[in-house]
């Protein structure tokens, strides 16, 4: 189809301006460079610009206002490194940065698991199941943090929700899952489970597909059962992509704030303040803007570096491939 | 990736007979179980959404009423119908997908081009803008939530479209994504249509488009997904109650409106079936990318 499109162009008469003949090498890169005229410029420059104006300008100007005591009310005055030593000093923004924590050892030890054993059983069956399952898994994925909300919110009701009457079933007594301190960050993390499974499971059966199938075989002609399989083929050689859902699963989980947001703002006592929800909270309420850019760069400075690592180890690890 | 890895099922057939040989009678026993532990995932994935469409079907008092109750006492078609009648909601459906459409549109052209430029091109200062580029991949959204408010309303951005669709549109994963799929075009095409006399771009239009399909498919839906379901951002930047998103609606009817149970139900099953309809035509083309498009 490429070159009919191409032979077409011809007749048509719609040739291009004067390209110079493919390169001979790599060697004569650098000499082409000049040559290719403007249009890489012009290819590239829509991105840049949007970039520049909508990601790079606000987070420069974020670093700019850490600095600076600002609102929308007066002039930024200089003030220092005031604001970051505003926040370390804060006992809510290191109380958030624990239950960031917390939220993610609730969150990402289960999807692990679960889409471990969920990704066992899809490469174990017919294919026509497998599909059924991967296809299944993902659905809630595509569900937004507001609707999963509005779901889980319903089911958690204290009076007429559907897990309360089914624990009644059982005789436990009703739990106001939300709107008890004790139990409000848990509810949280079972929609979190929910949506965040689809990816974390699909990307873990990708790279069990990929470990060859002759390791299974002359482990089963050795009477290697599956527990065997499993700890001494499976998880050895799926180290690296345990490893890059472990880290970006953490990075996902503790910048959770959307489901908090609609389903508690943030209470009952704060239970639900993830460190983003802090931080969000703070650009609605506060004044004091300074405070909390510096909170949202701190975070950016600890979560930056670690998805820049993962990038790195990742592209390093495709390499290989 | 995954689906070229895949063995064919003849093999998985291959294999599982083997097993089935070895274990003997235990093998319906492992069948059995593997059945039995696919119905619970599936089960336990999608029973909330069932959960929700059912709920639609039932009465204001009866969606949380004591004593529970799952299935509703009388299937009632009200609240679709209700809510399918409603001009409020059927203009926000209507004005989300059309920022959503835009949105994607504009993401795919401006973030293909400058894959390609990145992926086929040489030019100064390459290195150093792709450099850029990638740092964009990892900024957190929360660092610059609040100074991409204060740009968006110094440019006199509130209450638009353009602060919808603009903002987001440039996106580094987007643009990664794509260029790994143009690196991995066999150049030879391109030179022959270079001696052909092609110039870059429209190397790039009547060559590399029509190639492009499936890196289109897998990031157009994620980004179509991206706008629908965004929330955080419409709520800072859309104030005026006619120019709200769907996720917008949605949060406020069940904040405003909290009796109205059944209804909200009713929508929210409406709100996510776009995108549950797009995901299931285009599911073969994105569970086979996912490991590519988990990487971003």
């Amino acid at each position: 189809m490429s070159t009919r499109d191409v032979m077409t162009l011809e007749q048509e008469g719609i040739i291009g301006t004067m390209e110079k003949p493919p390169k001979a090498g790599r060697k004569m890169k650098r000499s082409k460079a000049r040559s290719s005229g403007v249009m890489p410029y012009l290819m590239v420059l829509p991105a840049l610009v949007m970039l520049g104006i909508f990601v790079i300008w606000p987070a420069v100007y974020a670093g700019f206002l850490s600095f600076h005591d600002w609102s929308f009310y007066k002039d930024p005055a200089f003030v220092g490194f005031r604001n970051y030593a505003n926040v370390l000093k804060d006992p809510l923004f290191w109380a958030a940065v624990r239950r960031g924590f917390i939220f993610v050892a609730m969150t990402v030890p289960v999807m692990l698991v679960l889409a471990f054993l969920f990704s066992s059983l899809v490469v174990s069956v017919s294919r026509r199941f497998a599909s059924v399952l991967k296809v299944s898994i993902y659905i809630p994925t595509i569900i937004s943090a507001v609707i999963a909300s509005i779901i889980f919110v319903l089911i958690y009701d204290y009076s007429g929700g559907l897990l309360n009457a089914l624990l009644g079933v059982f005789g436990v007594d009703p739990v106001a899952w939300i709107g008890d301190p004790r139990w409000a960050l848990f509810a949280i993390a079972v929609p979190a489970i929910w949506l965040g499974m689809g990816l974390t499971s699909l990307i873990m059966v990708a790279g069990m597909i990929d470990i060859p199938q002759e390791f299974y075989e002359a482990a089963s002609m050795e009477g290697a059962n599956w527990w065997q399989k499993t700890f001494y083929i499976t998880l050895p050689q799926m180290k690296n992509i345990l490893l890059y859902l472990l880290i970006t699963g953490f990075v996902s989980a503790i910048q959770q704030y959307e489901l908090p947001l609609v389903m508690t703002g943030g209470g009952p006592l704060d239970s639900t303040t993830t460190p983003n929800l802090f931080i969000f909270n703070h650009f609605r309420n506060d004044m004091n803007v300074g405070y909390s850019i510096a909170a949202a760069l701190l975070l950016f400075v600890v979560l930056g570096s670690i998805s820049a690592l993962v990038f790195k180890f990742v592209n390093s690890e495709r390499l290989v491939d | 990736m995954a689906q070229t890895t895949l063995p064919p099922s003849a093999d998985l057939e291959n294999t599982s007979a083997k097993t089935k040989h070895d274990r003997g009678g235990a093998w319906w026993f492992y069948t059995i179980g593997k059945a039995f532990f696919g119905s619970v995932f599936v089960v336990v994935a999608l029973f909330p959404l069932a959960w929700m469409v059912i709920a639609g079907f039932k009465s204001k008092t009866e969606v949380i009423s004591t004593p529970f109750q799952f299935f509703p006492e009388v299937w009632k078609w009200e609240n679709y119908t209700q809510i399918l009648s409603d001009p409020t909601f059927m203009k926000t459906m209507g004005w989300t997908f059309m920022g959503a459409i835009l949105f994607t549109l504009l993401a795919l052209t401006i973030n293909s081009l400058a894959a390609y430029a990145f992926a086929r091109l040489d030019f100064r200062f390459k290195s150093a803008l792709w450099v850029i580029v990638i740092t964009t991949m990892f900024i957190p959204g929360m660092t610059i939530l609040l100074t991409s408010f204060v740009v968006v309303s110094d440019l006199g951005m509130l209450d638009s479209l353009a602060v919808l669709v603009l903002p987001g549109a440039a996106s580094a994963a987007t643009i990664f994504f794509i260029r790994q799929f143009y690196l991995s075009i066999p150049s030879s095409l391109e030179e022959a249509a270079m001696l052909d006399g092609c110039s870059r771009f429209q190397i790039f239009w009547r060559l590399f488009l029509p190639l492009s399909k499936a890196p289109f498919v897998v990031m157009g839906i994620t980004t179509f997904l991206a706008y629908w379901n965004s929330y955080v951002w419409p709520i800072m930047t859309i104030t005026n109650p006619d120019m709200y998103v769907v996720q917008q609606y949605l949060a406020t009817f069940r904040s405003e409106r909290s009796t109205e149970l059944g209804l909200l139900m009713a929508g929210s099953v409406l709100a996510a079936a776009p995108v549950i309809i797009l995901f299931l035509i285009f599911q073969k083309q994105i569970i086979g990318n996912i490991k590519m498009a988990g990487l971003k």
